[in-house]
């Protein structure tokens, strides 16, 4: 106890030197997406000798940023939207009613938790079902990947609201539907909050499921076009790093106004689901 | 009530589209994992067990197999050991303790594929800031190339995992953190324990749900991991660093779309067969608490 007095400096010092390996990656491609071809090719920590705008002229005068961006939201808000739905709903019926078959139904999406999806045997699914390169397919894909978690989330959580809420309502004559709408997705309403950071973050994110199925480059999402970017402008490293800055600047911009609800919402779900 | 009332066709959604488009991928793979299923041939043939033959006197399968286990196994030790580490000195009073949380779960939330292109200018064998750093120091046997020499890849590529995911072990960690009561630890070290003891027979049991959470999905995560391998080194120099998915992506872009699927079985397999009993142990432990 008699170290405390001191301690807590040297610990603060320790973990701001520490912070610092997370925030020079950052500060190296920001001050990077400021310098001329030949500059920005030593990755260097100085500040620019001339700070080049053009680079970002650049990256915001190619069409495929906007709709990438475009694609990476629609997707997202779908993928948010039926998972939400499809799991509550079932994680809903699978802790109130059990039984062998709502049991068996989540040892699969359990099951599915673990295993990895059989991406080529997917696209051939697609094309069977004549939906390939469709968003529908990506969405359909996504929502997927994304059930089991969310079902084995929601199904710890749904515990937790009294089954004597359901009697009442029952009695009441209040159907099954109102029941799940009006009483269950309310007070279930902050993880599904957890469900949605989560969804969003994955598909946002991704790279593996759209560079499988989507071929159609209209319907790439950004993180495609940072793959595609890359590939055509890997001699001029200033104006990929400054594309790089407008594709992961709107995602910190939104993680650190909504970090502490991030956090929260990510530690709640994973200690207690 | 009565539970057989909750009405059963709820389920059903969420069962359609699980079925229709993860269930029923895996079982087509299994059927064309047996096939010469090819993107320049015109039908596909049944071939029995030639695909998995063939994998199996494949060193390339061996090599990718071992760096999976090898990758998988050092990051979910390390990320859970960083992890509990800054959870446990982010729990202390300090004064830019939040703005310190949040920069450390950062990482987390941007594209693993941007992440890979930014270390691959940082591992860059003369200006990346990594050598220039060690070179700075005066470290001169430091200075490698990280990424391109067999010796070191496989390492490289584990470390910016673990750069990127460390926080959010911490964020789970501190979770659990906040569920131990402030007088079991205080009234531990009135009794005149240690910190050391406090962590060991106060803190570390209480951690165990977090503890649990952490593992589970550092080994399935890092089992599939694909893009930050991909672009960081696609799976070399030679193969030191190829893995599960970045040698089915070969496969694939070579058009051998049967042997890639024999591929995704084996990676099934293996991931089952690690993370299943890791599953049971855990709802196991679930109940006794």
């Amino acid at each position: 106890m008699r170290s405390r007095k001191y301690s807590p400096l040297l610990l603060e010092l320790l973990a701001i030197c520490l912070s610092l390996l997370i925030l020079i990656p950052f500060f190296m491609i920001f001050i990077n997406s400021f310098k001329d071809i030949r500059e920005s090719a030593l990755f260097g920590l100085t500040l620019p000798s001339h700070w080049v705008i053009s680079n970002y002229e650049e990256v915001f005068n190619q069409d495929n940023l906007l709709r990438g961006f475009k694609n990476s939201f629609l997707l997202s808000a779908l993928v948010v939207v039926s998972v939400n739905f499809f799991a509550s709903m079932a994680a809903f019926v699978i802790q109130r009613r059990g039984g062998k078959f709502l049991q068996g139904v989540y040892f699969a999406f359990i099951m599915g938790l673990i295993v990895p999806v059989s991406i080529i045997p997917t696209i051939r699914l697609m094309d069977l079902l004549h939906m390939k390169g469709s968003y529908l397919s990506i969405i359909m894909y996504y929502t997927a990947v994304l059930l089991p978690f969310a079902v084995f989330l929601l199904v710890g959580f749904i515990k937790s609201v009294p089954r004597e809420l359901d009697e009442a309502a029952i009695l009441e004559g209040c159907g099954y539907f109102r029941l799940y709408f009006k009483i269950i997705l309310p007070l279930i309403s902050t993880v599904l909050v957890t469900v949605s950071i989560v969804v969003i973050v994955s598909v946002w994110n991704d790279f593996f499921g759209p560079f499988y199925l989507v071929t159609d480059s209209t319907k790439w999402t950004i993180v495609l076009q940072v793959f595609n970017f890359v590939t055509l402008y890997s001699t001029n490293w200033g104006v990929v790093f400054a594309f790089m800055i407008v594709v992961i600047a709107p995602v910190l911009i939104i993680y650190l106004f909504l970090q502490r609800y991030i956090i929260d919402g990510l530690t709640a779900g994973s200690v207690k689901g | 009530m009565e539970r057989s009332k909750y009405p059963l066709y709820f389920s059903f959604p969420a069962l359609f589209v699980f079925l229709l488009f993860f269930i029923t991928p895996t079982l087509i793979g299994i059927y064309y994992s047996f096939t010469d299923w090819n993107i320049n041939a015109d039908a596909i043939k049944f071939i029995g067990l030639e695909n998995y033959k063939e994998l199996f006197n494949e060193p390339r399968l061996k090599q990718a197999f071992i760096n999976t286990l090898i990758f998988a196994a050092a990051v979910t030790l390390l990320q859970n050991a960083v992890g509990l580490a800054l959870a446990l000195l982010l729990n202390e009073k300090l004064k830019l303790r939040n703005l310190l949380r949040m920069i450390f779960f950062m990482p987390y939330v941007i594209a693993p594929l941007v992440i890979g292109y930014i270390f691959r200018a940082i591992y860059h064998p003369e200006h990346g800031i990594v050598n220039q750093f060690f070179g700075l120091l005066g470290m001169d046997f430091m200075v490698q190339d990280w990424l391109n020499d067999p010796r070191f890849a496989l390492f490289t590529v584990i470390m910016t995992d673990i750069w990127r995911v460390a926080g959010f072990s911490m964020v789970v960690y501190l979770a659990g953190l906040q569920f131990i009561p402030k007088d079991l630890t205080e009234s531990a070290s009135i009794d005149g324990a240690n910190y050391w003891t406090r962590f060991k027979h106060v803190v570390f049991p209480l951690l165990a749900p977090a503890f649990t959470v952490n593992v589970l999905l550092a080994m399935i995560g890092s089992m599939k991991v694909f893009e930050i391998v991909m672009v960081l080194t696609e799976g070399g120099p030679g193969y030191t660093t190829e893995v599960f998915y970045t040698y089915i992506r070969n496969t694939f872009s070579s058009g051998e779309m049967g042997y890639a699927t024999a591929i995704n079985m084996l990676l099934f397999a293996l991931v089952t067969l690690v993370g299943v009993p890791v599953l049971m142990a855990m709802k196991k432990r679930e109940v006794e608490m």
